[in-house]
């Protein structure tokens, strides 16, 4: 146990210096700037694991509140207030936006939860796209300009690798705190947690505020990172391939959400350089994983690591038995035993 | 319980995130290469040009017309150009800004390209532009008609090449509305920034000549069933109905619902370019002969030029016509084989500038020129679908209004002072 511990942070300490490292090593800023694609989608993705992963609540209507978080950048910006008053009121639109979704859905579970955030996504849409006064409609809000302390490419990416360690830390600590172990009651049992005396629809709202607030921090970043934003980021596709970047890296695992966010990234704007039918790569890619890997594939290898070294390392018994993200009717829950990642 | 257990490691993790700020901190220093000073390599011999166009996804079919249309040009006419050679990448967009944007860059700084042609639909075309002229790459539009792209948003490094502006392309058919001596008219137009610039451009037009819109529709993208649109628009009981949609299936659509309701005799309709294309053509026949519509393509002109053009395409896609998405690939590649004819090798400011001051006088496109916001100054048609010699029917035009610019008769300060059109505001007093 000790052994893994020391080789996973040993693993993450030298990502983060290669991180660090990359524009000293011949990164163009292209190769930067899809870097820094795969991370605001990672911190997004990994806005919606926490929600799936702890709360067992797949929320199909997460693109659309970074995207109102992006409006509200977007529109302080057009109407020429100053950076700390932009971010304030993207911050101000997130958490009414998240309120608005917690509240209308913290009393459904299941599949009536993903239509409640299904209809509450298409909602923003539909305001990007109807109320052109402030959205600017179909066109969007283009030359939207970052802060001038990261106003260089190279700057903004290190902005961006800190963001990212500090929202997965915080996600991490929230998700081993007492709070996060109630939240995996919840989502297990709600009904002895509620025998128990929790207040289950608090529990899930302040889940449904926390990710809210980061899926809305990533939509700040995205902004940022393209100067624009336009009625497609808060379509119902790009939701839609959040959930696919949570599924594919690993529901509920820590590093799962950046790497589906790379396979998906890499897939729709590398790939489709050479391969005309790039959403069909995509589509197999997703199948396999759901076939093979259900764990998705950062819980696959840690499976996979586990079952090829038994003895003194392995689980205690018991914990074991239980494969990660198999268990039924919540979604996508997953032994808390993953988070070790 | 194991909860406890995890608290050193929350606090492990807590310093390795402050040493990893620690280093960022430390980092503050510009990595080598950070200094971007826009050169493209250097290589004179080679003119590199980045196409970005939706070959995959909803508007698959106007994106490869783009691409089409702009392959036709050097196909005929040969890559080497004056001693320097084009070559393209065609990269796909689906029509998601935010990869046109990656791939603007991708074409940018990695592929070294001297220009970036496309993409197609507005809100991809405003955000490759934006990026494009802060690295100083010029970006020319075969096809986006958004207004703002050379009007709130011009700049030096981006011009429009080959279509209009919404607004610019349908403020004549209001003029000609009004000159046949209707009084009164009703529009529909899809609900989005390409309907409202249309829109308000046919209005203006319009009104500014005596006549007076007595209602505005707007449709959602997606519309099939056009009957109850069709049924607004008899009750409206105006001289004539002004009808816009930006290509593909709603064109049909909705002139099978106009059929089906029995206004095909009894309403005057005017139609744009992409209601009106050659798909609706094909797709209605004779049905539609004598419809009227404004754009400014017209595939039935009597020209030499657009006959050469039109034959080479019908060579090479099994006799089918030419349509505006073809028509702005084509001409695209023709102004920058003008440019390289006469000034070699050229980029950045001064390839957008040369595209600019040039003057064509028999264009596909008929007489252009520039103005000085990049945008386009050309005819603008009034056709009728006629059959032809060939059996075939086409676009023919019946009046021309030489020279339109995207002002609607306003000067360009007047103009951009104004908001952008939307439902609410048409730029009608």
């Amino acid at each position: 146990m000790n052994r893994t511990r020391i080789t996973g942070g040993v693993v993450i300490l030298a990502l983060i210096a290669l991180a660090i490292a990359l524009p000293y090593i011949g990164a163009t800023s292209y190769i930067l700037s899809l870097i820094s694609t795969i991370l605001i989608a990672g911190i997004l993705a990994a806005s919606l694991n926490f929600l799936v992963g702890d709360g067992g609540m797949a929320s199909l209507g997460h693109g659309a509140i970074a995207a109102a978080s992006a409006y509200g950048v977007g529109w302080a910006s057009k109407a020429g207030l100053d950076t700390g008053t932009q971010v304030l009121i993207a911050l101000g639109i997130t958490l009414l936006v998240s309120f608005m979704y917690g509240v209308l859905s913290m009393r459904t579970s299941g599949i009536y939860f993903l239509m409640v955030t299904l209809a509450l996504g298409m909602v923003v849409y539909g305001l990007a796209f109807r109320l052109s006064s402030v959205t600017g409609g179909e066109n969007g809000i283009s030359g939207i300009r970052r802060p001038e302390f990261i106003s260089e490419y190279w700057t903004f990416y290190y902005f961006l690798v800190g963001s990212f360690i500090v929202v997965t830390v915080l996600l991490w600590i929230v998700s081993k705190s007492p709070f996060g172990a109630s939240m995996r009651g919840i989502r297990d049992s709600e009904s002895r947690m509620r025998s128990l005396g929790y207040s289950v629809t608090s529990y899930r709202l302040g889940a449904f505020m926390i990710s809210g607030t980061i899926a809305g921090f990533a939509g700040l970043l995205s902004v940022w990172l393209t100067h624009f934003v336009s009625p497609t980021s808060a379509g119902i596709h790009r939701s839609i391939l959040l959930i696919v970047m949570v599924i594919l890296g690993g529901v509920g695992t820590v590093f799962g959400p950046i790497i589906g966010a790379a396979v998906v990234v890499l897939v729709e704007n590398v790939l489709s350089n050479s391969v005309e039918r790039w959403p069909t790569v995509l589509g197999l890619i997703f199948i396999l994983v759901i076939l093979f890997a259900r764990a998705g594939i950062v819980g696959s290898v840690i499976k996979l690591a586990r079952r090829l070294r038994p003895g003194p390392n392995s689980e205690p018994p018991g914990a074991s038995d239980d494969p990660a993200g198999l268990a039924p009717s919540s979604g996508a829950p997953v032994s808390e035993r993953n988070h070790t990642a | 319980m194991r909860s406890t257990k995890m608290s050193p490691r929350g606090r492990w993790s807590a310093i390795t995130a402050v040493a990893a700020a620690a280093a960022l901190a430390l980092t503050a220093c510009a990595p080598p290469g950070a200094s971007n000073d826009g050169d493209n390599g250097g290589d004179t011999g080679t003119l590199k040009v980045g196409y970005i166009s939706p070959v995959t996804g909803n508007f698959a079919i106007a994106g490869q017309e783009m691409v089409d249309g702009w392959n036709l040009y050097w196909e005929i006419n040969g890559t080497e150009v004056n001693g320097v050679t084009v070559e393209t990448i065609v990269e796909d967009d689906a029509g998601n800004p935010e990869t046109s944007l990656t791939k603007a860059k991708k074409l940018v700084e990695l592929d070294n390209v001297d220009m970036v042609v496309g993409p197609l639909l507005a809100n991809t075309a405003l955000a490759v532009a934006a990026y494009t002229s802060t690295v100083d790459v010029p970006n020319l539009h075969p096809v986006a008609a958004a207004d703002d792209l050379t009007q709130r948003s011009a700049n030096d490094f981006t011009v429009r090449t080959g279509s209009m502006s919404g607004s610019q392309m349908h403020y004549p058919g209001g003029v000609w509305a009004a000159d046949e001596g209707h009084k009164t008219a009703v529009t529909l137009c899809p609900d989005y920034a390409f309907g409202w610039e249309s829109c308000a451009g046919f209005s203006q037009g319009f009104e500014q000549n005596g006549g007076e819109v007595v209602a505005q529709y707007w449709y959602p993208n997606g519309t099939s069933d056009f009957s109850t649109y069709v049924s607004q628009i008899q009750s409206a009981g105006a001289d004539i109905a002004f009808v816009t949609t930006a290509g593909g299936a709603p064109g049909p659509d909705f002139l099978r619902s106009f059929f089906g309701l029995g206004l095909g005799d009894s309403q005057e309709l005017l139609m744009n370019c992409c209601s009106l294309d050659q798909a609706t053509l094909r797709a209605l026949g004779d049905e539609v002969l004598g419809f009227h519509s404004v754009s400014n393509w017209a595939e039935g002109r009597d020209s030499d030029t657009v006959r050469e053009f039109n034959d080479a395409y019908a060579e090479k896609f099994d006799g089918k016509i030419p349509s505006l998405n073809v028509a702005g690939g084509y001409m695209t590649a023709s102004l920058v084989a003008s440019v390289i004819e006469k000034n070699g090798y050229v980029t950045g400011a001064d390839l957008v500038a040369a595209i600019s001051n040039i003057e064509m006088e028999d264009s596909i496109l008929g007489k252009a020129k520039f103005d000085e916001y990049h945008n386009l100054v050309a005819p603008v048609y009034i056709r009728e679908v006629k059959k032809l010699d060939d059996g075939k029917l086409y676009n023919t035009p019946i009046e021309t209004f030489e020279a339109v610019d995207q002002w609607l008769g306003r000067t360009p300060e007047e103009a951009l002072a104004l908001p952008n059109y939307s439902q609410d505001f048409q730029g009608l007093e």
